[in-house]
């Protein structure tokens, strides 16, 4: 079995994955708001959550990306999910 | 101070771009609907090619008929819900003759297609169950999920076996079951469901499946029931929604199952509890038109040519589109101010057709969306073709256009 990842690590794939939704390039920091700041789009949020399920081997459910507004959010809730 | 109305900044800039290229996209106002494929803006006549009027029934005499003999006799309006103010006749007759085609012992009749599939799937599924909705289901789908307690989980558009996999890595549910959630032929790009293959996932996970045909009952399999029926397995199908609103060519929605227990839920559906039940000319114009589905061969048999007509020569011309020929045919376009742009050209040149945009679009894609109908002749095929063509010979001269639209200020 292998270690779950760490925040950093679960942070820089989140911002590898995020990129085709963010085609002008926008800095990403664990503070920027996905929909907000970002402007990815609601459809958009959920293609990205299920790479990220795929990628981890774990559900992230909607509900629970409803409540998650930031980068950071999104990477708490994974790593939470992933030391279950 | 700050305004309610700032959050809509972002979508404001996006709606001042869409103004400045030409008219308002989402706001269409014709002056005069003609018949099936005919409408009216001003003094233009305008094909029109995106109404999801699949079997051209609006205008049918049969319809109208029943339509304008239920006001007659049971008036212009229910002013209440089934549950508070009673049903009329029609809604149960209409029930009962859609039961029948889909040959299921439940049926129950809404007053929209959008509040079909927000009922029933917040009535099926409760706190403990987990629903599997396909990754581009309809917005009403979305919000069905949103007013349960259940967990719900995409999967990979059209995808059995993502959904499998999906299923297996969420493991078994307990105290609750699986509800999988898919259409039959998708709204915006016209793809078609496996939902043979469906049915043998759902089924060998123990959940149950659910499936909107709003776009594809009328349309598809030998009696009209819908892609269930094409692939052979309606019989197999847990729930099957679907709507007036298209090839019905009225108002309203249905959800039917296989499990008579389903009836117990018009007990708890918030939107058809607390919503005023459909008008009797509403119904009786689907319950005129549900009897021109079962004899309906010779309209899908037009409506599939018209579709490979369609399709094969917009495929000549060069044109990316989203989907193989069925009665909607997606072109994707490279962006949103040339989808727009595009629009505009075509409905100035007499061919309403549909400009949809992201987010109500897979795969954030800007498309020009046409929906064909049985009343299509091929010489309304080949308008579209032409207009489509000249398109192609515009782009120069309307590039420069909206340069100029963008520019002035
Ligand atoms: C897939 C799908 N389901 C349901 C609906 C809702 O139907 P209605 O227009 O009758 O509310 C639509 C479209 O409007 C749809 O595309």
């Amino acid at each position: 079995m292998t270690s779950s990842p760490n925040s950093d690590e679960i942070f820089a794939k989140v911002c590898e994955l995020l990129k085709p939704y963010n085609p002008q390039n926008r800095p990403i920091y664990r503070e920027s708001g996905i929909m907000s700041d970002l402007e990815v789009d609601s459809v958009a949020v959920f293609d990205l959550v299920m790479g990220l399920e795929d990628h981890y081997d774990i559900s992230i459910p909607m509900e629970m990306v409803s409540d998650i507004k930031t980068v950071g959010e999104l990477v708490n809730a994974i790593k939470e999910l992933t030391s279950e | 101070m700050s305004s309610l109305f700032d959050k809509y900044a972002p979508l404001k800039t996006r709606v001042d771009m869409m103004m400045k290229i030409g008219q308002d996209a989402l706001g269409v106002q014709f002056d005069d609907i003609l018949d099936a494929t005919r409408g009216r803006i001003g003094n233009r006549e305008i094909l029109l090619a995106g109404t999801n009027n699949y079997l051209g029934l609006t205008f049918d005499e049969d319809c109208m008929e029943a339509a304008k003999r239920a006001v007659e006799s049971h008036g212009t309006g229910t002013t209440g819900s089934r549950v508070a103010n009673g049903s009329y006749a029609e809604h149960i007759d209409l029930e009962k003759a859609l039961a029948d085609h889909l040959g299921m012992p439940s049926c129950i009749v809404f007053t929209t297609g959008y509040q079909t599939n927000l009922a029933a799937i917040a009535g099926l599924a409760g706190d403990k169950d987990v629903i599997f909705m396909d990754a581009d289901a309809h917005a009403c789908i979305i919000d069905g999920t949103r007013l349960t307690g259940a967990s719900t989980i995409r999967f990979r558009h059209n995808s059995p076996e993502d959904l499998d996999k999906r299923l297996q890595r969420r493991g078994e549910i307990e105290g609750g079951n699986a509800l999988v959630v898919i259409e039959g032929m998708y709204s915006m790009f016209g793809d078609i469901a496996p939902v043979d293959e469906f049915v043998d996932v759902t089924h060998r996970h123990g959940g149950y499946l659910y499936i909107d045909e709003a776009h594809s009952y009328g349309v598809f399999g030998p009696n009209g029931c819908g892609i269930a029926e094409e692939q052979g397995v309606l019989d197999k199908i847990d729930f099957i929604s679907g709507t007036f609103s298209k090839s019905l060519a009225s108002v309203g929605g249905f959800c039917a199952s296989r499990h008579k227990e389903f009836e117990i839920t018009r007990k708890i559906m918030r939107p058809y509890m607390f919503t005023a039940s459909a008008t009797p000319s509403n119904i009786a114009a689907a319950r005129a038109a549900v009897e021109k589905v079962k004899t309906g061969g010779h309209l899908r048999s037009n409506l599939k040519e018209r579709a490979e007509q369609l399709h094969t020569g917009l495929k000549e011309m060069g044109y990316d589109l989203c989907a193989e020929a069925s009665p909607v045919i997606a072109v994707r376009r490279p962006n949103e101010a040339v989808a727009a742009m595009e629009w505009n050209w075509l409905i100035e040149n007499g061919v309403y057709v549909n400009l949809a945009v992201p987010p109500g679009t897979p795969q954030s894609s800007s498309l020009l969306r046409i929906s064909l109908s049985a009343a299509h002749t091929e010489e309304n095929i080949n308008t579209i073709l032409k207009a489509f063509g000249e398109l192609k010979n515009a782009q120069g001269e309307m590039m420069q256009n909206m340069a100029a639209k963008l520019a002035a200020e």
